[in-house]
């Protein structure tokens, strides 16, 4: 049997269907401006997202009113561009996460099973050729 | 510098954005690689920003869910294709020319030579003694609609169009 006892990296794939719900939920918590959100998903383990992901997310999160952005001086710089979400935001995300738990709730007791070294039979009898 | 450089790539690869979402792009930009490069310092910013390119597509697909319309493409397109049938034009007008002054250089009379149908328009020809002016010759009105019939298809134009924009999104976030 095999185990999942590799450093884990995560599909560009998945994490793009997951991504616009983590920054929704993060804004949620706290009001980010880009680089911020970058830094703040390297803190909880996504360390291989590219920034260049996340900026076009955001402002896709922005055209669809999801989130709304701000300019707020910064004391090193020019101002920088702070996002939370709106009343659609707050929908969006407490409908993704329901969506994604639901999900979890499916997927999660089959792929944690131990993966097998190989196939059982199958159910029905099998005639050779 | 380098910084600056990232910048104005990714807006040579926005040129199809309208100019104040590339301007407000920009300046994003700009201010989260500082913030980046005071952290991590320039070169580890440049690097984990990515692919520029694929940035400055996720962009596009965002504004307009594709790659968006041409309009840089759709000048050139109508430059070249007004050009090239001027061109040509020219090219029959002096050959018909060149042609009667051959077998006469001393010419003179009025001579009708046909258009291309659905093209140009008839050429008159007025030669006084080797001497020539010419009337007619000009693109008809279908030529100009399927020109610019052509650069709106290579353009992409109309995914300009908002109701078209907001269809293509909708295909994508489903």
């Amino acid at each position: 049997m095999y185990f999942l006892n590799v450093t884990p990296t995560h599909d560009p794939q998945l994490l793009k269907g997951v991504l616009s719900l983590l920054l929704l939920q993060m804004l949620a918590q706290r009001e980010s401006y880009g680089y911020e959100l970058v830094q703040r998903l390297h803190e909880i383990g996504l360390s291989d997202i590219s920034d260049g992901t996340v900026y076009p997310a955001l402002g896709r999160l922005e055209r669809e009113s999801r989130v709304s952005a701000r300019l707020v001086s910064s004391h090193s710089g020019p101002a920088r561009k702070y996002y939370r979400p709106t009343a659609a935001g707050y929908a969006a995300l407490a409908e993704g996460v329901t969506g994604w738990l639901a999900f979890v709730e499916v997927t999660n007791p089959v792929l944690l099973h131990p993966i097998p070294t190989q196939p059982g039979p199958p159910n029905e009898e099998v005639f050779d050729d | 510098m380098r910084i600056e450089r990232a910048v104005w790539t990714l807006d040579s690869y926005l040129r199809n954005l309208p100019r104040k979402s590339r301007i407000a792009k920009r300046r994003e930009l700009r201010v989260n690689l500082r913030a980046a490069s005071a952290d991590v310092g320039v070169n580890e910013a440049l690097r984990r920003l990515g692919n520029i390119r694929t940035m400055a597509a996720e962009y596009l697909v965002t504004e307009y869910g594709g790659p968006g319309p041409s309009w840089i493409v759709t000048t050139y397109f109508l430059f070249a294709a007004f050009y090239f049938m001027i061109w040509f034009e020219n090219a029959r007008i002096d050959a018909f020319k060149a042609g009667a002054i051959a077998a006469n250089p001393h010419l003179t009379g009025t001579f009708h030579f046909t258009g291309v149908a659905y093209v140009f328009t008839n050429d008159v020809f007025i030669f006084t003694n080797g001497k020539v002016s010419e009337v007619g010759g000009t693109l008809l009105p279908l030529v100009y609609l399927c020109i610019f019939a052509l650069a709106v298809l290579v353009g992409r134009l109309w995914r300009a169009i908002p109701a078209v924009r907001q269809r293509s999104l909708g295909a994508i976030n489903g």
